[in-house]
């Protein structure tokens, strides 16, 4: 638990350069329809163009409360918490139910995994949108997304977003579809994301960054509006 | 006297046509003694006891393209008798019920599996994760993992999540003492693609490895074509997605990456591990070979 907490804390820490303004560029018409070139690994800076117009507040600037902490690393504490609760959940939905286990039985796999995603989904009957992705951490989760952005080419942004699944309805504790594909999550953004402990990943599904669960193929909260828009 | 004039244009016929196909390979990439079983144009392995295998990838689709292309490769193993699979990913699109398994895999690829050749699959971005723990994939539960065979050592990662878990991993199973080292994966960090193109973001993250590492092959996925690649930066690419999809037309020649593409077709690979050679060939579904060559330990 503390090594994706610590990761978070020297994440933050770099982020905060420059927290008091925030950019808010995005690709422009013109650059986005360009041509993705498969050498085009040097990162290109991104034209002032704004549109993000949904995005959710700015973070707040560096302040520090009464313990000490400063704003990022009280939302990174309050993260880190809310993450050991949901661990706890999925562990005592673990024990519930038959684990996962290799098998030449595809039946199996489907149960196993269905039951689990029933055991937790019972668990966490209440469950509502922002109980992990806490509402004071939202703000510095948008903040590296369009950070990662800005280093992007126009055309390796517009390439991101094409390969995203579109128009899937997104809520908290449903199943991820399974016909639908998980798309590739850019590993030079989930480098800069706070580490998940084994049990959740983060996957991106329209504008949303989702936290899945990945034995029990479970949307287990959303944060919409997280990936910038680019105009067409 | 009509019918031996028949006979000597078909001969001739016959020789025209191997010729022109000897003609387009070069020369270095010949292989020899080709044998044409059933309408299908194998060579057979060089070497007594080589790593022998096969390359699957993007096959999931569990329809009647799937199922010839499956064919052809059950055919290929009379002449070119492989090991073991490899598969790139997408290893089932769509659903994933207990009947998708049986449609998309164990029918077509029940010769093999009757034959307990054993299939080590790679996560495309339309697996379900927990196809992990499906026995007949051999992945032992693991989204990423490591085998040897011989005096090769595979690795296969899944590209759909690099996380720093990965990563670690990565960089300590690749210090490996192995004469070979081949990784494989869903996403081509090299692509002539129209449609996907290169994983750059990928590519920044593995490729360092690989080369710090002395990695040698990289086989991945994803694009529905074949696609050699020119080496990059000392590492031979393949990319062999099309064994059930097909995007033809979507090799870009612009990229200047290609050394050979192929994507008027469904193919897979087979490939032999001959000591300080590797050679592969590419086979369309139609039994043609497409492309073929060989790789040497310390050449790029």
């Amino acid at each position: 638990m503390t090594k994706y907490f610590s990761a978070s804390l020297a994440v933050f820490a770099i982020l905060s350069v420059g927290c008091e303004r925030v950019d808010t560029a995005e690709p422009s018409a013109a650059a986005g329809s360009a041509e993705q070139k498969p050498s085009a690994t040097a990162p290109k800076p991104a034209p002032a163009n704004e549109s993000a117009g949904k995005m959710p507040a700015p973070p707040p600037p560096l302040t520090q409360n009464a313990d000490g902490a400063n704003a990022q690393g009280a939302a990174t504490l309050e993260f880190k918490k809310r993450l050991d609760a949901y661990v706890k959940i999925h562990k005592e939905a673990d024990s519930k139910v038959d684990s996962l286990k290799r098998t030449d039985d595809p039946k199996e796999i489907s149960d196993r995994e269905k039951a689990l995603q029933q055991m937790i989904m019972t668990l966490r009957a209440n469950a509502k949108q922002g109980e992990i992705f806490a509402p004071e951490y939202q703000p510095y989760f948008v903040q590296i997304v369009k950070e990662d952005f800005k280093t992007r080419s126009a055309a390796d942004r517009k390439a991101l977003i094409n390969e995203l699944p579109k128009h899937m309805k997104v809520d908290v504790n449903t199943p991820y579809p399974t016909t639908i594909p998980l798309a590739t999550f850019p590993p030079a953004l989930l480098r800069k994301l706070p580490d998940l402990p084994p049990e959740l990943e983060y996957r991106l599904v329209g504008r949303s960054l989702i936290l899945r669960d990945v034995k029990a193929n479970l949307i287990v909260d959303v944060l919409r509006d997280f990936v910038p828009t680019i105009p067409s | 006297m009509k019918t031996q004039s028949v006979r000597t244009i078909t001969v001739l016929s016959a020789l025209l046509a191997v010729a022109a196909l000897v003609d387009v390979l070069p020369a270095q990439q010949r292989q020899p003694a080709t044998q044409m079983s059933a309408n299908i144009e194998v060579s057979p392995p060089v070497g007594k006891d080589s790593v022998k295998f096969l390359v699957v990838g993007d096959s999931g689709t569990g329809d009647r393209v799937q199922n010839e292309v499956a064919a052809q490769m059950w055919k290929a193993r009379s002449i070119f008798p492989y090991e073991f699979a490899i598969m790139l990913g997408d290893n089932m699109y769509g659903s994933e019920r207990p009947q998708d398994y049986a449609r998309k895999f164990e029918q077509p690829f029940k010769p093999m599996l009757d034959a307990n050749i054993p299939f080590y699959a790679a996560l495309g971005n339309h697996d379900d994760p927990n196809q992990r723990f499906y026995k007949h994939f051999n992945m032992n539960g693991q989204r990423f993992y490591t085998f040897q065979k011989k005096d090769v050592r595979f690795y296969v990662l899944d590209s759909n999540y690099m996380d720093q878990d990965q990563q670690k991993w990565l960089d300590k199973e690749l210090q490996s003492n192995a004469k070979w080292k081949i990784a494989y994966f869903h996403h081509p960090i090299y692509s002539s693609g129209g449609r996907h193109g290169s994983e750059v973001d990928l590519r920044a993250i593995v490729e360092p490895m690989f080369i710090k590492h002395g990695l040698n092959v990289v086989f991945a996925g994803h694009e529905h074509f074949y696609e050699r690649l020119k080496p990059q930066k000392g590492i031979h690419y393949f990319t062999a997605g099309g064994s059930a999809k097909l995007r033809a037309g979507d090799i870009l020649s612009s990229s200047g990456l290609t050394a050979k593409g192929y994507d008027a077709e469904q193919s897979f690979m087979v490939v032999e591990i001959d000591g300080d050679v590797l050679r592969f060939q590419t086979i369309s579904r139609r039994g043609k070979r497409v492309d073929s060559g060989e790789i040497r330990l310390g050449t790029s």
